[in-house]
């Protein structure tokens, strides 16, 4: 119910920007009421109720697909993404076999239902061919391949509801699906992205902010080790601010993992006591 | 889902070692420091728009085009900017024909976010009629040669053809003011596009554990990498786009450091590609003024002679080809402007891109001598010298060019001088009368 | 819940719930802190020579843990019992697999291993007992003893120096499995016991629990058949002696009563309810579980019914709990 209304309230509050973003089409003209389009209120609030360093409500599931060795489920607001962990297990296509590593492979692709407009999209397009190297970069940097030898992971993304930062989302749901197979990691990963609209940094950006045009930071760090491990941004950002934006999706990134350690270990506890001794 | 590991070559052990340890040290195995970017060398092809970037052993090749396309609905009065990769499997043997792999798509989309998400290029000026016809512009990036860090090197192609290109310029008339006119490029100079800045891709490796960073990354030192990072800045220290797809991770420290290094790296790439185009441009003026009737009359006089000299068939060949084009096109009234960019094509991609000294010397040679033959035969020369060492050593262009102009000598000295007054089309016409007439 | 969609009602929740605290208290009186997740520290007390196991890997001068699970520690040997994961084998497991190739001299097993296990006609024991070499007709006459998508158990033997996971089956309670089903489950739900091979001979049905959390609910078959099974089948390629009553044996062998073929299906929603939830496996729960259905008089379709889920749950909560009591 909760959901339902949020994604009303949600609707509600996307509809005059959409019509805005498509109006107003010639770039200078876009950019002028970029400027004019508040994004920020003089209160401080965003077109969401949000302030600007405040992240959108984060919910995980853990095991929500039977037959895989790992699966989630990441909400990030109105962002959902499932993720599904196969493996380690054996090489499919054996020339692809290494001797000393396990091979990653990584499926990312978005329902046709998951955006507003709905139309059949060409699989394998070049998005999201580069937004699954993207991840599986990211994830075979954490995941200690060399003690699975002669194996193969894969790990297939889907976003079930895109309201902005999919990426982010795909990258905490790939982390729990695959601590949840028990494949041996280093650390996990957690990701989030930041914007600069209107003179202010905002973490987290929803669509709305998304499609207007401005910088988009998606940072992906290491925890443990404080360490960037994916970087991507877009437009165009002075470079002081660039560190300033950084930072924040940096602070972001850490306020998820912290979330995801704790649904980690609760998930742990539960298996542990429901196996009792 | 991909063919990684389909062909590709893999380094030995102690290579890899090797590479690591020295680094260690500071040394790369090509001897070059940890910040040192390779050599560049910007070409520029016969025609406007296409560029050939070698970057140490790394090739790459840009073509851009236009054309007159439908604009996106939600976008009626913006040109389109496309980036097409090619990767032959010519160039490396882990690329495969067919689909682009991975790396390819990678490439397209780190060169196209650089371009297009920091608005680099004006694609409002691209419009013709809101809604209906708008310029789309697609830029085609071939890699020749795989030697390491291709993102930077067809970056740069990309912006060295983007900047040499010129579409012919339209306007619109007709009964109800909406049909468009396109005027053939001797008619009206074509225009250039409206280059706001240079967004420069710059890739930095991330190499062992110990965090060593070096910057543009050779084919060996991306075989031993844990990541790498692509930072894509202009000079006015505008960071347009980064990309670091996963790998080894980082401090952000390390990464601000990347940034400073990158935008100094960018400013020197600018420099360069900027030079690059000017002389370009130099040349392309300074070709208008060479343009003339008598380049036909010499090959075809050059032609029934048959004289077997090596160096003569060379420039004969050459112009000839443009004297096919050249009346093919006055045939073709709306296909002049093909004629004019098909009679540079003597420019050969391959040359060396011409010195400014070299420039200067064509221009006083101009100055000095000025029969028209000449001019019209030393820039080939040039080019040609270029190239072929031989004919660099042994052939000095005076007698060659003497032949020419013996051989063109009866009809043209009267005409040419006369012809060069006249406007261009007309020009044209003469042209073809004349060959028609030898 | 993983794989767990029930519609519950109100009261059936709460009862659910209370079920769960009550595990949940009892498991953290045993051990208070020993789950970790990725990347957690492990505590060790500055012991310098301790010897780090799996799941663990040493950061900074500092253990840490790459998988979610439990420490365990056995004298020095630190080491993360991980959950959910994967089977890991150890040699002398008793698992069950499923044959998905049959490669020259050997058999591929997919026995829910990073890599598929090979059992190599040497180390299976012929069908006709006999000790001897194999020979190429052996090796052509492989897929009369399993065929593709075949269910066997066997042994795991070890690693070879290939790296490759080898199986053995030398002995008669090995084999070829039938009439009966295969279920999945976790493999850490599976305790390494003595016993493996279960008969229930209350229920006429054989259950092996498989080391790798493949279970085999089946109709109870004796060795002794079972080596006459072997021969039955052997002697269609292999010219041993026929056996006179060989054809009235297997019509008789091909019948599975349905009293037992019902066992079966209600020994297999057991060992199902059981691993939704999430506990521990073992033949005695399970015959308690059936048995607990079979006084409810449930049918064997009912027992995946969201009411005999919470009182499974309610009733190993009870059973788990009366241990400490008596403590």
């Amino acid at each position: 119910m909760g959901l339902k209304c949020l994604a009303q309230h949600y609707l509600k509050s996307t509809g005059p920007s959409f019509i805005l973003t498509k109006k107003n089409k010639p770039l200078r003209r876009r950019t002028a009421s970029l400027s004019k389009m508040e994004f920020v209120n003089p209160e401080g609030l965003r077109l969401d109720g949000r302030r600007p360093m405040e992240m959108r409500q984060l919910r995980a599931e853990i095991g929500v697909v039977s037959k895989a060795d790992g699966s989630a489920v990441f909400e990030m607001g109105n962002t959902k993404v499932i993720a599904a962990v196969y493996g380690p297990r054996e090489v499919q296509n054996r020339s692809q076999q290494s001797n000393d590593e396990a091979l990653v492979r990584c499926e990312y692709s978005m329902a046709n239902f998951s955006t507003g407009d709905r139309m059949r999209k060409p699989k394998g397009d070049r998005r999201s061919t580069e937004i699954s190297m993207v991840i599986r970069q990211t994830m075979e940097a954490c995941i200690l391949t060399h003690l699975m030898p002669r194996s193969q992971i894969d790990i297939f993304v889907q976003v079930l509801q895109a309201d902005g930062g999919t990426r982010s989302a795909c990258i905490n749901a790939a982390t729990l699906a695959l601590a949840d197979a028990g494949i041996p990691m280093t650390d996990i990963v957690t990701s989030c992205s930041a914007g600069f609209l209107n003179g202010t940094p905002l973490l987290d950006l929803n669509y709305v902010e998304d499609s207007a045009g401005g910088p988009d930071v998606t940072v992906g760090i290491l925890p443990k080790l404080d360490k960037v491990t994916l970087l991507q941004m877009d437009s165009k950002l002075q470079m002081e601010t660039f560190e300033t934006v950084m930072q924040l999706a940096t602070e972001g990134c850490k306020a998820v993992a912290s979330y995801i350690r704790e649904v980690l270990l609760e998930n742990t506890k539960q298996l542990e006591s429901r196996r009792g001794v | 889902m991909e063919q990684r590991f389909a062909n590709s070559w893999r380094m030995t052990v102690n290579e890899k070692k090797f590479i690591e340890t020295a680094l260690l040290s500071d040394l790369r195995t090509d001897g070059r420091g940890p910040f040192d970017y390779r050599n560049l060398t910007i070409q520029f092809g016969s025609e406007d728009g296409s560029s050939e970037v070698q970057l140490g052993q790394t090739r790459v090749m840009g073509f851009v085009t236009s054309q007159l396309v439908q604009p996106y609905r939600d976008r009626p009065n913006e040109g389109t900017l496309a980036i097409f990769t090619e990767f032959s499997p010519m160039a490396d043997p882990s690329f495969e024909v067919g689909r682009p792999g991975e790396s390819a798509v990678e490439l397209g989309r780190i060169v196209d976010r650089g371009l297009r998400e920091s608005k680099a290029i004006d694609t409002e000026s691209l419009c013709v009629i809101a809604g209906k016809w708008v310029w789309s512009v697609r830029i085609d990036l071939h890699i020749l040669d795989n030697g390491g860090n291709l993102i930077d090197a067809a970056n740069i192609a990309a912006l060295a053809a983007l900047l040499t290109f010129r579409r012919p310029e339209c306007t619109l008339g007709g009964e109800d003011g909406q049909e468009v006119i396109m005027h053939p490029p001797e008619v009206r100079e074509p225009l250039p596009l409206i280059v706001h800045h240079l967004p420069i891709a710059v890739t930095f490796a991330f190499i062992g554990n110990q965090s060593i960073v070096i910057i543009d990354p050779s084919h060996l030192e991306e075989a031993v990498m844990g990541g790498k990072l692509t930072a894509t800045l202009n000079t006015n220290g505008d960071v347009c786009a980064i990309q670091k797809a996963g790998g080894e991770g980082v401090l952000q420290s390390v990464v601000m450091q990347c940034l400073r290094i990158a935008s100094v790296k960018a400013a020197d790439i600018t420099g360069k590609i900027k030079k690059a185009v000017e002389l370009y441009k130099t040349s392309r003026d300074l070709k208008k003024i060479k343009r003339h009737p008598d380049s036909v009359n010499i090959s075809n006089k050059l032609k029934d002679m048959e004289k077997p000299k090596l160096k003569l068939e060379k420039t004969s060949g050459s112009q000839s080809d443009d004297m096919e084009v050249e009346s093919h096109s006055s045939k073709k009234d709306e296909h002049k402007c093909k004629a004019v960019i098909g009679g540079t094509s003597s420019w050969d991609p391959y040359s060396k891109v011409a010195d400014a000294d070299e420039l200067k010397e064509s221009l006083a040679s101009q100055d000095v001598e000025t029969p028209d033959q000449k001019m019209d035969v030393t820039p080939h020369e040039k080019q040609q010298l270029n190239v072929i060492d031989e004919s660099l050593r042994d052939a000095d262009p005076s007698p060659s060019l003497s032949v020419a102009a013996e051989a063109g000598e009866v009809k043209n000295k009267a005409e040419s001088l006369s012809d060069a007054v006249k406007p261009k089309h007309k020009r044209k016409k003469k042209n073809l009368s004349n060959s028609d007439g030898s | 819940m993983r794989g767990l969609q029930l519609s519950l009602d109100k009261g059936q929740k709460l009862r659910f719930e209370r079920a769960f605290e009550v595990l949940e208290s009892l498991s953290s009186k045993s051990n208070s802190d020993a789950s970790v997740i990725v990347a957690d520290d492990i505590s060790v007390n500055n012991e310098d020579a301790i010897l780090k196991g799996h799941g663990t890997a040493e950061m900074n001068d500092r253990l840490v843990a790459t998988l979610c699970g439990v420490v365990e520690r056995v004298n020095k040997l630190v080491y993360v019992r991980p959950l959910r994961a994967r089977y890991k084998p150890e040699i002398g497991d008793i698992i069950i697999g499923r044959v998905i190739e049959v490669a020259p001299k050997r058999w591929k097993l997919e026995i829910n291993f990073s890599q598929d296990a090979v059992l190599m006609l040497s180390s299976m024991n012929l069908p006709d007992g006999i000790q001897r070499r194999r020979t190429a007709v052996d090796e052509l006459n492989m897929r009369s003893i399993f065929e593709e998508n075949d269910v066997i158990c066997a042994e795991v033997r070890g690693f070879q120096h290939d790296g490759c996971l080898h199986l053995q089956a030398r002995s008669q309670k090995y084999g070829k499995l039938k009439r009966g089903q295969l279920l999945t489950i976790p493999p850490y739900l599976v305790k390494r016991r003595k016993q493996h091979f279960h008969h229930l001979d209350q229920y006429g049905i054989d259950l092996i629990l498989g080391c790798n959390g493949f279970v085999w609910v089946g109709e109870h078959v004796e060795v002794r058949d079972d080596m006459i099974e072997d021969l039955s089948d052997k002697s269609e390629q292999q010219k041993v002696k026929s056996w006179n009553t060989m054809g009235d044996e297997e019509v008789q062998e091909e019948y599975t009563p349905p009293d037992t073929r019902q066992n079966i299906c209600r020994s297999a929603n057991a060992i199902r309810v059981l691993s939704t939830l999430g506990f521990t496996i073992t033949v005695e729960i399970i015959t308690e579980i059936v048995e607990l259905s079979k006084s409810m008089d449930l049918d064997v379709h009912e027992m995946l019914g969201a009411e005999f889920y919470v009182i499974v749950a309610e009733k190993e909560a009870e059973r788990r709990s009366l241990p400490t009591k008596r403590r």
